[in-house]
């Protein structure tokens, strides 16, 4: 793949805020952009919504714009595709400043080498709305500075010159980007231009298909696992199959006998197999003898009770009003039920893995990462080498969904490759991505509510039981002390947002033996899947539809309410809530909202063979500013495949101490006959794009519950949903 | 062991063990990088590809097997990159990828699935592509294998 090596000839010196964007010209950076600007507001503002909310401190610029001989711009993106389209997005939003088309706009992942850092990294489906404005004002400045320059040169006004397709012409003057580039020695850094008005952009809001397409429909070589050396070595891990199991006794005599195998790497906990190829270093593996010291063979009851509400830590992050006493003083009119969902992991298609090479002073990583800055500095570390002497050369990722923000795999290669001293490619088993995993925290939920006259709700209580998804990755147990429980991540979604006078939130933290974290959508995925699983229990409870007594409950004029109405409004119409059902169909609903966006759905499932399918699925979703709703509309019907997937299939036990999963005949997945009708409804109507990516997942499994009980009056409260 | 083939249309000949996967050698040996490693197992189809037309999932078949036969990967499905297969066209028409690594195996199987079924219903593809996509891309490739089949009739008319 391309990689840029050039480095910057001069250092950034360093800034005491926040840098946005750099912009060079002929492997010369000219001008760094800085200000207190949106970006830092942007996270001062929404601490509370984002998962690293600890971690942001650069203080380098985050992306890049290069002006290339063929009058293109690169663009070097801290920001990782894994899927989501963002390097679409982005070229866009850069492409309505630079006054170039979309085609004139490459979009790379930035490596580290050159200066381009990010600690806040890919997540929280935070890219689009963090970068909306910067990139659009470094866009903006470099457009002025290459017309301050050619107004200069051609002496006339910079007002008179027009720019198309990144050409400059005024009168009879006439040149590209890249002319004016390369002629100018010295530049002048404007104060940031005015940005242009929505109604002017040629791009934002017009579907654009993915600007990746291509490399991906004829499967060019662009993924970490594709990556190579001359001289490369293959490796594979011996990993524990038990839960927290360490190594006892070791004989790999005879894995050192197998064909094509040239080395076993023992260095404390780390044993690898490496060979002249995979197939070898699979064959070395399979010739281990391991023992393993095992603390406790875990069986699936006792590990599902390690989280469980009234265990562990507990905070109290929402409270209004007195629900508690209330719910005491009347316990006849008290409706409580208790929701559970499983460890889950991710599951991508791409096994986790990396490709390193360490020589005497310099290293270089492949590698698919959503934090290339957090795993700079960890992975220097571990091979103990200065953070400036490696580079991580980030690739696209087979998937990720949270996965790969954890550096510990990538720490582990680049120790084989010191140790090796040849470029060495190291890639999970399918079975260790599961055995070894970083799951998704298994959740309990208790929710209770005072039912008054007319089947008023007076109070609510939600408790919500979670290991963290975040806090293990802050560093010396920050979080532990400050936060006290994971409401940053696997808390999200947990504060109930009906208006119901008295109502309180409460998360309960109790570790697990094994290392949770952050899977898409985080915490509102099961606190959606409880709080309105809950909601659609009480309307039946109370003989409300679900969908007029939301509206009921969102009475108010906040913003938030106004848009959640909107949102449930044009459900109700496009899904046909109000219009007679099909024979054998059921039918139910689910909102939610996090990273500031609104996602809805009404699904209609039947029965087959006494198995849940799901039929059609209409989704809702106020994201904001639509920047491409053909991307947004392929992140929907995602999230609803994934949700589908969460819903009815997904999960992992634990048995004899270790994850049964070992591959994906065991963590069976939505497949294309399991895709219903999907109807994708985007809202339009603000200012600023939210969050596209986590939400409209979050509603899927509600939903398909619900479903389930209009057609079969069973309620189904822990996930996976299973009839019998 | 010295095993010849034909990859692509052109010839291949490698000295390995027999039993190596042939998605290893097609990887690594001849850096052909479209066939993917997803489970190992025969259960993903990341890895699917052709021999002598058939689709197999090249994770589970030893390279002894493609030995004196024709084996097709996606790079060898298209004649140029300006001149795209009509799986592949379809693909780009609908915008299907996410992450893409799941994509070739997909159009393999298809590929194979539409010579078989050139005229397929829904409820066909629904039934006989097997393979697995975790970003969702399911309603998106049921609409260009139904595209492609039509670009294919188009074509042979």
């Amino acid at each position: 793949m391309a990689t840029e090596d050039k480095k910057p000839k001069k250092k950034f010196s360093r800034r005491k805020f926040l840098q946005r964007g750099a912009i060079i010209f002929g492997g010369t950076v000219v001008a760094v952009i800085a200000s207190k600007g949106p970006i830092r507001r942007f996270l001062a503002q929404k601490a509370e919504n984002m998962d690293f909310p600890l971690l942001v401190s650069t203080q380098e610029p985050s992306f890049w714009f290069e002006v290339l001989p063929d009058n293109t711009i690169l663009y070097k993106s801290t920001k990782l595709e894994m899927g989501q389209g963002i390097f679409t997005g982005l070229a866009m939003l850069a492409a309505e400043e630079l006054e170039v088309s979309l085609e004139q706009i490459k979009v790379v992942h930035a490596n580290t080498a050159n200066g381009v850092e990010d600690s806040l990294g890919t997540g929280g489906s935070n890219t689009t709305l963090s970068l909306f404005k910067p990139i659009r004002e470094v866009a903006a400045t470099l457009r002025e500075m290459l017309k301050a320059q050619a107004a200069k040169q051609w002496g006339v006004p910079v007002a008179g010159i027009k720019v198309e397709n990144g050409i400059m012409t005024s009168g009879n003057h006439k040149a590209t980007y890249y002319e004016i580039s390369t002629s100018t020695k010295e530049w002048k850094t404007p104060e940031t231009p005015a940005l242009k008005p929505f109604s002017a952009f040629k791009y934002v809001g017009k579907d654009v298909k993915r600007i990746d397409l291509k490399p991906k429909v004829t499967g060019q070589p662009i993924f970490g696992i594709d990556q190579t050396f001359p001289d490369m070595l293959y490796a594979v891990m011996l990993q524990s199959p038990y839960i927290g199991g360490t190594l006892k006794k070791l004989n790999t005599q005879e894995a050192a006998k197998v064909s094509g195998v040239v080395k076993i790497v023992e260095d404390n906990e780390l044993v690898a197999v490496v060979a002249k190829n995979r197939y070898a270093a699979e064959m070395g593996l399979q010739k281990i003898e391991a023992e393993w010291d095992v603390p406790k063979k875990w069986q699936q009851a006792e590990f599902e009770a390690l989280t469980t509400v009234g265990l562990g830590t507990d905070v109290r992050i929402q409270s209004e009003g007195s629900p508690e006493s209330l719910l005491e003083k009347t316990p006849d009119k008290v409706f409580k039920q208790e929701y559970r969902t499983p460890l889950a992991t991710h599951a991508h298609m791409e096994p986790h893995g990396a490709v390193a090479h360490v020589e005497k002073d310099k290293a270089t990583m492949y590698v698919g990462t959503q934090a290339s800055t957090l795993f700079r500095s960890a992975i220097a570390k571990a091979i103990e080498v200065e953070t400036e002497q490696l580079n991580i050369e980030t690739t696209y990722a087979g998937g990720s969904f949270g996965r790969r923000i954890d550096s510990k795999h990538s720490e582990k290669v680049a120790r084989i490759a010191k140790i090796v001293g040849k470029p060495v490619h190291v890639f999970n088993t399918r079975t260790q991505e599961f055995q070894n995993a970083i799951y998704r925290p298994q959740t309990h939920h208790v929710l209770a509510a005072k039912i008054g006259e007319n089947g008023k709700i007076e109070a609510i209580t939600h408790n919500q039981a979670t290991p963290d998804q975040v806090l293990g990755a802050i560093p010396a147990n920050i979080g532990y002390t400050l936060l006290g429980a994971d409401f940053v991540s696997a808390g999200h979604g947990a504060s109930i947002l009906y208006n119901i006078e008295h109502k309180s939130a409460t998360l309960w933290q109790n570790k697990l033996p094994v290392h949770t974290g952050i899977w898409r959508s985080v915490g509102m995925f099961p606190n959606t899947f409880a709080i309105e699983s809950f909601i659609n229990e009480l309307a039946h409870k109370t003989g409300k539809d679900p969908l007029k007594m939301r509206l009921e409950l969102l009475a108010g004029n906040e913003q938030i309410n106004q848009r959640y109405k909107k949102v449930l409004e044009t459900l109700a119409e496009k899904s046909g809530w109000n219009q007679p059902k099909a024979a054998g169909i059921g039918r139910g609903i689910a909102i939610g909202n996090d990273r500031k966006s609104i996602a809805a759905a009404v699904i209609e499932v039947a029965i087959v063979d006494n198995q849940i399918r799901v039929k059609k699925v209409t989704q809702v979703l106020d994201a904001g500013l639509a920047i491409n709703p053909e991307g947004i509309r392929m992140q929907v019907e995602g999230a609803t495949m994934m949700g589908i997937t969460a819903a009815l299939y997904e999960g992992l036990t634990v048995k004899d101490g270790q994850i049964t999963a070992t591959n994906f005949h065991e963590y069976p997945m939505a497949k294309l006959s399991d895709t219903p009708e999907i109807e994708v409804i985007i809202l339009e109507g603000h200012t600023e794009p939210y969050g596209v990516g986590e939400p409209p997942l979050a509603p899927v499994a509600p939903a398909i519950a619900a479903a389930v009980f209009d057609l079969t009056g069973k309620n189904l409260r822990t996930l996976p949903l299973k009839l019998s | 062991m010295e095993i010849n083939f034909n990859i692509n249309g052109k010839t291949a000949k490698v000295d390995v063990d027999p039993a190596m996967p042939l998605l290893w050698v097609v990887r690594d040996e001849l850096n052909l990088k479209a066939t993917k490693f997803g489970c190992g197992a025969a259960l993903c189809g990341a890895c699917t590809l052709h021999i002598d037309g058939e689709a197999y999932r090249s994770c589970s078949i030893p390279v002894s097997f493609a030995a004196e036969k024709k084996v097709t990967t996606l790079e060898g499905l298209s004649e140029s990159e300006d001149k795209l297969h009509p799986i592949q066209q379809a693909w780009m028409e609908e915008n299907v990828p996410q992450c893409g690594y799941c994509q070739p195996g997909f159009m393999m199987a298809a590929v194979n699935f539409l010579e078989k079924n050139p005229n397929p219903t829904e409820e066909d593809i629904k039934t006989n592509i097997t393979n697995i996509c975790r970003c969702g891309t399911q309603p998106r490739i049921i609409k260009a294998i139904k595209r492609a089949a039509q670009l294919s009739q188009t074509a042979t008319l």
